[in-house]
């Protein structure tokens, strides 16, 4: 049996958590000015997306304080009758044994619909009347039914970490679990996850449990949580609703990475648009969303995202009119990504000879790679005395002349030649 | 046994070895006996001896010391305004040591450097004339921006005719002990075209198979090193089969490097020697152009060019149908 590396793996201390510096901070403060009296506000209310470490901050500094912890969640508010249950706790200044208590109530956003309302009249009453520090958590602080509540609350925002954070976070997991993780491969699970540092952590370990090595190409395949199928959806939307407008609306529910997205419809659209001029129509459209994206990388002017979204949905979408349909085609992963991470090893092999070649031969790196590797691949797969003077006078090592030899047993006896 | 890729073991090391570009070698060789060298744009297409004119230049002048007087950058390797700030104003400051008061900069394919950079360069040029002379080596000198052309004098180089090419290999040929046909020599000149990088590193490796050289193994040399064929994927696409295209571009670009403006020019020519309609070449001509300028401001390659191939499959299915 395997524990979830979200639990083994949670942070023990405040300073363990990553990001959201401020908003630790503010949290902090807050709690220690409980032993200078009550405070103005008796409850903290901290908001944010999933898997950014409201809970876990808590839970932690509870730790750290020494206070006792008296958690709360969704369940526990089913009904007003549960609330007033747990009602009793927080009127009390302190436990038995004497110690501080701080009450979390998390995930607050389970309160809802009308046999809440009593429910969230209930939780006000305690929030302004406890007398021990109360910690709500919640996705959206703003929703209107919180509208009272947020006036009893210390409103403290949490932020998506950044990748580097993450990544750096994943890290510190793999070298505990005993794996040699490349940072490509982090970084791509930490952007994958939409930078939830839970469901980051619970895709390392799909991806990496039991594994010495993690590397690009082991993650590249995993389309992340959930992510395919609405993928899928957004496509299917796309590419036969023949509709601009419900093409439109279908990327901006789903909340996909619009490159991610643009790599899979150009993937795509070629296989469901089958007639000659529909499919002129379709490529043009993402040929003029690539020019919205290069403008945006240029100017930095992320307004111009709109152009994108329009060209690459809708263009695509109205560019359907004499394609007939041939029954159920199944969706390609983007092979442009594919191929990207399978040649990667071979194309950083390449780019290290055109180095070695450069630097003898007068041209740059880059070009050695187009006009010169070729010819030495020719060479070193047929003369094994010519190969063996070149790589000395290249200065190549026995990688190098492995990948231009081809195979084992023609770099042997280069590699004999060099003496 | 000591081998060296043979485009370097026979470069020229002197302008008097320069066997083509006559004019250029001999308006060099009186910079040389002046002692005194403008800044200079060297442009033309590859394997035609523009860096092979510059290092002779740097050679006669300077002597066998040449190497304490000249500084080569490649601009594809550093292209931003980063290499000029540090590299090329460094080297460029200090004089030179000994009878020539100034040192030579050698900026190689100059042409992919980043207008920022090239503004940049603008201002160095101008404030160390003095102790620095740029030669600026480019394909096309249309890409290298005006004020620093009206700095330079520039140099046209020109592909080899097939005498000069010939006479150039045949020294190779006879140090290196090769036995090959004539027919054999007529398909590398094919080939290369008067490339002659080209024509010697398929030489040395057509004569690393070990026997006679014959058309068919220059032919196999070339299919080896080439293996993306542009003309296929116009075939492919014109047949209707997109995504046959596509694979095909994808692995140009991706696999083997291809270049997207060259992808474009090909398709370009191959459109006017095909088939097609004339007013249909017209039409898909201002397609190519609109992808070539797109290209130029850094779209997409794979992603604009596949519009292109969408064109060409529409274009050979109406043709098919006769409409």
């Amino acid at each position: 049996m395997h524990t979830a590396w979200t639990q083994k793996h949670k942070p023990q201390t405040l300073s363990e958590i990553i990001g959201n510096k401020d908003a630790k901070q503010k949290f902090l403060t807050w709690l220690k000015s409980w032993n200078r009296g009550i405070p103005k506000k008796r409850a903290a209310f901290l908001y944010g997306p999933p898997g950014v470490g409201k809970t876990v901050t808590v839970e932690a500094l509870a730790k750290e304080l020494k206070m006792e912890l008296v958690e709360k969640n969704a369940s526990d508010y089913r009904t007003t009758e549960a609330i007033k249950r747990f009602a009793g706790l927080a009127s009390q200044y302190a436990t038995l044994s004497g110690g501080k208590r701080l009450i979390l109530l998390d995930e607050v956003d389970g309160i809802s619909g009308k046999a809440d309302r009593g429910g969230v009249r209930a939780l006000t009453e305690i929030l302004k009347t406890t007398r021990s520090p109360v910690a709500l958590t919640a996705n959206d602080a703003y929703n209107p039914r919180f509208s009272t509540i947020r006036k009893y609350c210390l409103l403290i925002e949490f932020k998506k970490p950044t990748i580097r954070e993450i990544v750096s976070h994943l890290k510190k997991i793999s070298a505990r679990e005993g794996i040699a993780a490349d940072q490509e491969a982090l970084k791509f699970i930490a952007e994958r996850a939409g930078r939830d540092v839970r469901s980051a952590v619970n895709d390392l370990q799909v991806l990496a449990q039991g594994k010495k090595r993690l590397v690009y190409d082991d993650v590249v395949w995993y389309a992340g949580r959930d992510r395919k199928e609405v993928i899928f959806n957004v496509l299917r939307t796309i590419l036969y609703s023949r509709d601009s407008w419900e093409a439109k609306k279908a990327v901006s529910a789903a909340d996909v990475d619009p490159d991610m997205l643009f790599n899979w419809i150009y993937e795509n659209a070629p296989y469901h648009l089958t007639d000659p001029h529909d499919l002129v129509k379709a490529m043009d459209s993402l040929a003029l969303a690539d020019i919205y994206r290069k403008r945006i990388r240029a100017t930095q002017n992320w307004s111009l995202l709109r152009y994108v979204i329009d060209f690459m949905t809708s263009g695509v979408a109205v560019a359907r009119q004499r394609t007939k349909s041939s029954g159920w085609i199944p969706f390609r992963f983007p092979e442009k990504i594919r191929f990207l991470s399978s040649t990667r090893g071979e194309r950083a092999l390449q780019s290290a000879i055109g180095m070695k070649v450069r630097r003898r031969c007068h041209m740059s790196a880059v070009r050695s790679v187009k006009e010169v590797l070729p010819y030495l691949k020719i060479i070193f797969e047929n003369n094994s005395e010519m190969a063996a003077g070149l790589s000395k006078w290249l200065d190549l090592d026995e990688n190098m002349i492995e990948y231009l030899a081809g195979n084992k047993k023609q770099t042997k006896m280069i590699v004999a030649k060099i003496g | 046994m000591s081998y060296e890729m043979w485009a370097e073991k026979y470069r020229p090391k002197s302008l008097n070895q320069i066997i083509n570009q006559k004019e250029i070698v001999e308006r060099l060789n009186s910079f040389v006996k002046a002692r005194n060298v403008p800044h200079c744009i060297f442009a033309g297409p590859p394997g035609t001896g523009k860096t092979t004119a510059a290092l002779c230049l740097a050679r006669d002048l300077y002597g066998t010391a040449y190497r304490e007087h000249l500084m080569e950058l490649n601009a594809s390797d550093e292209r931003g305004i980063k290499m000029v700030r540090e590299n090329v104003k460094t080297f460029a400051r200090t004089r030179s040591i000994g009878e020539i008061s100034f040192k030579i900069l050698i900026l190689d394919e100059a042409d992919n450097m980043t207008s920022d950079a090239q503004q940049a360069l603008r201002r160095t040029m101008e404030r160390f004339t003095e102790t620095c002379r740029f030669i600026m080596i480019a394909n096309y000198s249309g890409k290298i921006i005006e004020p620093l052309q009206s700095r330079c004098a520039p140099f046209r180089f020109s592909y080899m005719s097939q005498k000069d090419q010939n006479s150039y290999l045949q020294r190779i040929i006879k140090k290196e002990n090769i036995k090959i046909l004539d027919e054999g020599l007529d398909a590398i000149f094919e080939v290369s075209g008067g490339d002659l990088r080209k024509a010697t590193n398929t030489i040395q490796a057509a004569a690393s198979m070990g026997k006679e050289i014959d058309a068919k193994t220059v032919y196999s040399v070339i299919g080896r090193a080439n293996p993306a064929d542009i003309n296929e994927m116009i075939k492919t696409a014109m047949k209707g089969d997109f995504l046959g295209a596509r694979k095909k571009l994808r692995e140009m670009i991706l696999k083997y490097g291809v270049a997207g403006s060259d992808i474009v020019k090909q398709i370009h020519t191959e459109i006017f020697r095909s088939m097609l309609p004339d007013s249909w070449k017209v039409t898909l001509s201002e397609a190519i152009g609109e992808i070539d300028f797109r290209l130029v401001q850094g779209a997409d390659e794979e992603v604009q060019l596949s519009a292109l191939l969408a064109r060409l499959t529409e274009a050979g299915h109406d043709l098919k149908r006769g409409a």
